[in-house]
C-alpha cells in the first residue's frame, strides 16, 4: 500500500477522537478519545517512517506509548479523585476551581 | 496485502467511530480495545512487528485494562446519562470539519520525499526489528529512554497523591 493509504487512515481516526472529545462530556470517554488520537498520530509516525527507511519514528512511538501509560494513570486518578468529590464524572460539575 | 489493509482500516475506523457514539463507557472501551487490535495489524503490515506485540502489551493490555477496572470501580452503569447540550455539538461539528479539511488539503496538496534512511523493509526483516529497535533504544536515544523511566516514576507518585482520601 502507498503511504497516503496509511496516512488517510491516521488522520481519519485523529479527526474522530477530537470530535469525541469535544461532544462527550464522560470524563472517561473523554480519556478514551485522547487515547484514540495518541494511536492515530503513532500510526502516522510508523507509516512515514517506513516510507523513509528510517527508525527514527518507530522509536518515538515507543516513547508515545511511555507518555500514554503514564497519562492513563493520573488521568484516571484525576477520575477517581473528582468522581469521590462529586458523586459523577461530567465535566461540566468540575467548575469550582479549588482543592 | 491490500485486502488485509482494507479490512484493517474499515474495522479501525468502525470501532473509533462506536467509542465516541455508545453510551454505555464499558462498551465504549471494548470498542476501543478491537481498534488497538486493528492498528497493531496495520504495525504487522508496514514490517514493524515488535510494535504491534506492545500495542497489543500495553495499550490493550494495561491501559485499558485500567480503563476497564476504573469504570468498574466507579460504577458508571448507574449514573444518570450525561446528555451532550446542541450548542456544544454545533461547535465540535464545526471544528470537526475544519480539521478534516486542514489534514485533508495536506495529504492531498503534499509531495512527498525521497527515502533518506538505509532500513529498508528487507534490511529490517533481515536483522529483525526488535534488535533494530533495542540498538536504537540503548545507543542513540539513551537520554530519552532515562528520562522516560523517571517520567513513569513521577507518573506513579502522582496518581497514588490523586487517588489518596486526603490531599
Amino acid at each position: 500500500m502507498s503511504i497516503n493509504a496509511y496516512l488517510i487512515v491516521a488522520g481519519v481516526i485523529f479527526c474522530i477522537g477530537a470530535f469525541g472529545v469535544l461532544i462527550r462530556k464522560n470524563l472517561i470517554i473523554i480519556f478514551m478519545s485522547l487515547e484514540l488520537m495518541f494511536n492515530a498520530a503513532n500510526l502516522g509516525l510508523v507509516a512515514v517512517s517506513g516510507y523513509l527507511n528510517l527508525i527514527d519514528g518507530d522509536i518515538f512511538v515507543i516513547f508515545v506509548m511511555v507518555v500514554a501509560a503514564a497519562e492513563a494513570a493520573i488521568a484516571l486518578g484525576i477520575a477517581v479523585a473528582f468522581y469521590r468529590e462529586k458523586g459523577t464524572v461530567d465535566i461540566d460539575k468540575a467548575n469550582e476551581l479549588k482543592l | 496485502m491490500e485486502a488485509l489493509f482494507y479490512v484493517f482500516s474499515i474495522i479501525a475506523v468502525f470501532s473509533a467511530l462506536m467509542v465516541i457514539t455508545m453510551k454505555n463507557p464499558l462498551t465504549s472501551a471494548l470498542y476501543l480495545v478491537l481498534c488497538f487490535f486493528a492498528i497493531a495489524g496495520f504495525y504487522v503490515l508496514l514490517d514493524m512487528q515488535f510494535l504491534a506485540a506492545m500495542q497489543v502489551l500495553v495499550y490493550a493490555g494495561a491501559i485499558m485494562v485500567l480503563v476497564v477496572l476504573v469504570i468498574m470501580l466507579l460504577n458508571l452503569s448507574k449514573i444518570k446519562k450525561i446528555k451532550t447540550d446542541l450548542h456544544q455539538l454545533f461547535i465540535a461539528v464545526i471544528i470537526f470539519i475544519i480539521l478534516f479539511a486542514e489534514i485533508a488539503l495536506y495529504i492531498i496538496n503534499g509531495s512527498l520525499k525521497k527515502p533518506t534512511g538505509i532500513y529498508t523493509h528487507a534490511l529490517i526483516n533481515k536483522i529483525g526489528n526488535t534488535q533494530i529497535i533495542g540498538e536504537f533504544l540503548f545507543t542513540k536515544y539513551i537520554f530519552p529512554f532515562e528520562v522516560a523511566s523517571i517520567l513513569l516514576l513521577v507518573a506513579i507518585i502522582g496518581a497514588y497523591l490523586f487517588a489518596k482520601k486526603k490531599y
